[in-house]
């Protein structure tokens, strides 16, 4: 950093996300049904820094944070429900464009580098969305301008469409894939002149941390103990969680101790649910809804209903950090309470 | 319950004199690896048990003429054991059993695991790293087989090389009715055919078994495979022949095909003309069969696909293993169902 000619600010953080800035601060997303339409205001500032990855290696990040001294990645989770009018608005703060997209919801168009603009919207349509910045594509996505945006069935708290299969608690993981020689460049204001070369794999901006790291356990660094990350519940307590690729590769996500029903893929809703132990995480905007049932583990004996499980991509490269650190990569923990 | 050592490092030194030819040697010390072979909790009598072993200077001769070190299970779990099979014998147990799959890592020098793949036991069972214990010695797996299916079984230690490495093998619950029906209540079969699936990029086959575990680009963020098999064979040329993996069947009969995706990378595997109905997908029935003439998996998928050719013919099945960025195809395996 001492090196760096640029005389913006950057700001420096530990981790990704910092969790008492999500609108979500329990980690799961809490939501009290309406019966009617509400007007959702949210400010995001975009801001610059860097962001310490599992091999100690300081790596250049944008976001949609909540304030100029902030920086989160991925910006914070954002629920509505079916018929609310969204106004979002958003502070540039950098010298570059921006952007603000959701496909098929809404597109801000350039929002140039120190300004600000609010967009506004109504909600149709009950489902899981990125909003991330489309200018600049795909470069101001991977680093770091993306979150997730979820849409509950109008007056409902358990569905993720009206008549879905039911669930009693929800979470959101935005996956993403680092490339940090293409963080570079888009620090620098240059195209990427190589070919992509993932060396860091996240979810909700986090990596796993294991015993014996100085940072394990630790819920602002560890996406094992992250709470917006980490599966917890007890027997019985159906789980939501909805998957968005904001990353370039294509993923595999194995559950351990329950197979998922698999509600909806890219948009489509999946009119007959399988049971998967892997289901598929396509790139570029990809995504999955699931329920993690919390069903007894069944193959146990003797049988049992408490444990610590991992979910974890099965395109194994993913659980690795900086080419090795096995285990430092993308993935979760399961906690059967 | 158990002792997690917070970080290890086992017999440095020993690197010299442990070495097996495989490239199983210590590398100097490992990091953040869990090492213990506790009881097994509530052990019973199983239903059925199996030995594993481990092997570390296995090679596979590829069509080019190239050795490529394996490294996987045997069959009986002495180090001289019953040979170096790639994939590793497969264990298969009936639905309802308890099951014990007793492995034996031949001594301190590396840690390996069994994670059975889509059997969801206790998590002492599970066989991952921290969230159990990477063995040392001898560890016993119990577990009861609750749903019929394919799964697989693979080691989870250091897990993204030890996998790509070769130690993975079939893992099948027969239903009751026993081999020739899928599940109760599925579709009957007469031949059966396996094919795991998978990608080897030689430049990782000469690592330690703990590689990269201390930190250190070792590489293995990047997988750049250079062959495509179908379990064990080299699909360039040898899978269209070997009996191993080529089908050869008659017209009328009902092949049953227990596709396992044991790569890392999306594959495409397209049935040469002929039309899968497949019936489950990680060990458990669809609520509705498909007919499909290929399919697009994703790393550790199942698929089960019972064929019912008519027609005599030689129809040559062919895998495509795509780039997980770009989707392109970067090699192709391929095999035949020859139908008499």
């Amino acid at each position: 950093m001492k090196k760096m000619i640029n005389r913006r600010n950057f700001l420096k953080f530990s981790s990704a996300g910092i969790a008492s800035a999500l609108a979500a601060s329990t980690g799961l997303v809490s939501w009290s049904p309406r019966a009617e339409a509400a007007t959702i205001n949210q400010t995001f500032v975009i801001t610059e820094g860097f962001i310490t990855q599992p091999d100690g290696v300081d790596v250049y990040f944008k976001s949609f944070s909540p304030n100029a001294a902030s920086l989160t990645v991925p910006g914070a989770q954002i629920i509505v429900q079916e018929g609310d009018t969204v106004n979002i608005t958003i502070d540039n703060t950098l010298g570059t464009d921006h952007s603000f997209v959701i496909d098929g919801i809404v597109d801000s168009g350039i929002i140039a580098g120190g300004s600000s603009k609010t967009v506004s919207f109504v909600v149709n349509s009950a489902g899981s969305y990125l909003y991330y910045d489309g200018l600049n594509a795909p470069y101001n996505r991977l680093v770091g301008l993306h979150g997730a945006f979820s849409v509950m069935p109008l007056g409902s708290s358990n569905e993720l469409y009206a008549g879905s299969a039911t669930f009693v608690q929800q979470y959101s993981w935005v996956t993403n894939d680092i490339d940090p020689v293409w963080h570079d460049a888009v620090r620098l204001g240059n195209a990427p002149t190589s070919a992509f070369n993932p060396y860091y794999f996240t979810i909700n901006g986090r990596s796993m941390r294991v015993p014996g790291h100085p940072d394990y356990a630790n819920p602002d660094i560890d996406s094992g103990y992250a709470p917006d990350t980490r599966l917890e519940g007890s027997i019985g307590d159906r789980t939501l969680v909805r998957i968005l690729n904001a990353g370039m590769c294509i993923h595999s996500m194995h559950f351990h101790a329950n197979h998922v029903e698999v509600l909806a893929r890219d948009k489509q809703v999946l009119s007959d649910v399988w049971l998967k132990d892997v289901v598929r995480l396509n790139n570029n905007l990809g995504h999955t809804d699931v329920i993690y049932p919390f069903d007894p583990p069944p193959d146990a004996h003797p049988a049992v209903t408490t444990g610590s499980f991992p979910m974890h991509m099965h395109d194994e490269m993913t659980q690795t950090a900086g080419g090795g650190l096995y285990q430092f990569g993308a993935a979760t923990s399961i906690k059967f309470k | 319950m158990f002792n997690i050592l917070e970080k290890y490092t086992p017999m440095m030194g020993m690197g010299g004199g442990g070495g097996m030819g495989g490239g199983g040697g210590m590398g100097g010390g490992s990091c953040y690896v869990y090492p213990d072979a506790p009881a097994t909790p509530g052990e019973v009598t199983p239903d059925i048990s199996f030995n594993r072993g481990i092997y570390m200077n296995g090679s596979m001769t590829m069509d080019d003429g190239r050795s490529v070190t394996i490294w996987g299970f045997t069959d009986g779990g002495g180090m001289g054991g019953m040979g170096n099979q790639f994939p590793s014998p497969a264990i298969r147990a009936m639905e309802g059993q308890v099951v014990h799959t007793n492995l034996n890592v031949e001594g301190m020098m590396w840690l390996h695991t069994i994670h059975h793949h889509g059997i969801e036991p206790s998590q002492e069972n599970d066989g991952v790293g921290h969230y159990s214990f990477d063995v040392d010695g001898t560890y016993t797996y119990q577990w009861k087989a609750s749903h019929a299916g394919t799964y697989f079984y693979h080691c989870h230690t250091n897990t993204v090389l030890h996998a790509e490495m070769g130690m993975y093998g079939a893992l099948i619950i027969d239903p009751p009715e026993g081999p020739g029906t899928l599940f109760s209540g599925g579709p009957t079969y007469d031949v059966e055919a396996i094919w795991a699936c998978d990608e080897i990029d030689s430049s990782w086959h000469n690592l330690n078994w703990d590689a990269g575990t201390c930190g250190g680009d070792v590489g293995l963020n990047s997988l750049n495979p250079d062959y495509f098999i179908i379990s064990g064979v080299d699909g360039a040329q040898s899978a269209l022949t070997d009996p191993a993996v080529a089908v050869t069947m008659n017209a009328g009969q009902k092949l049953l095909v227990r596709y396992i995706t044991a790569g890392y990378l999306p594959q495409r595997i397209n049935f040469g003309g002929l039309t899968a109905t497949v019936h489950m997908s990680d060990g458990r029935a669809l609520p509705k069969p498909v007919q499909v003439t290929g399919l697009e998996t994703c790393a550790a998928e199942r698929y089960d696909c019972i064929f019912e050719p008519t027609t005599a013919g030689v129809y040559e099945v062919t895998v495509d293993y795509l780039d997980w960025v770009t989707g392109d195809v970067v090699g192709t395996a391929r095999t035949r169902i020859n139908v008499n």
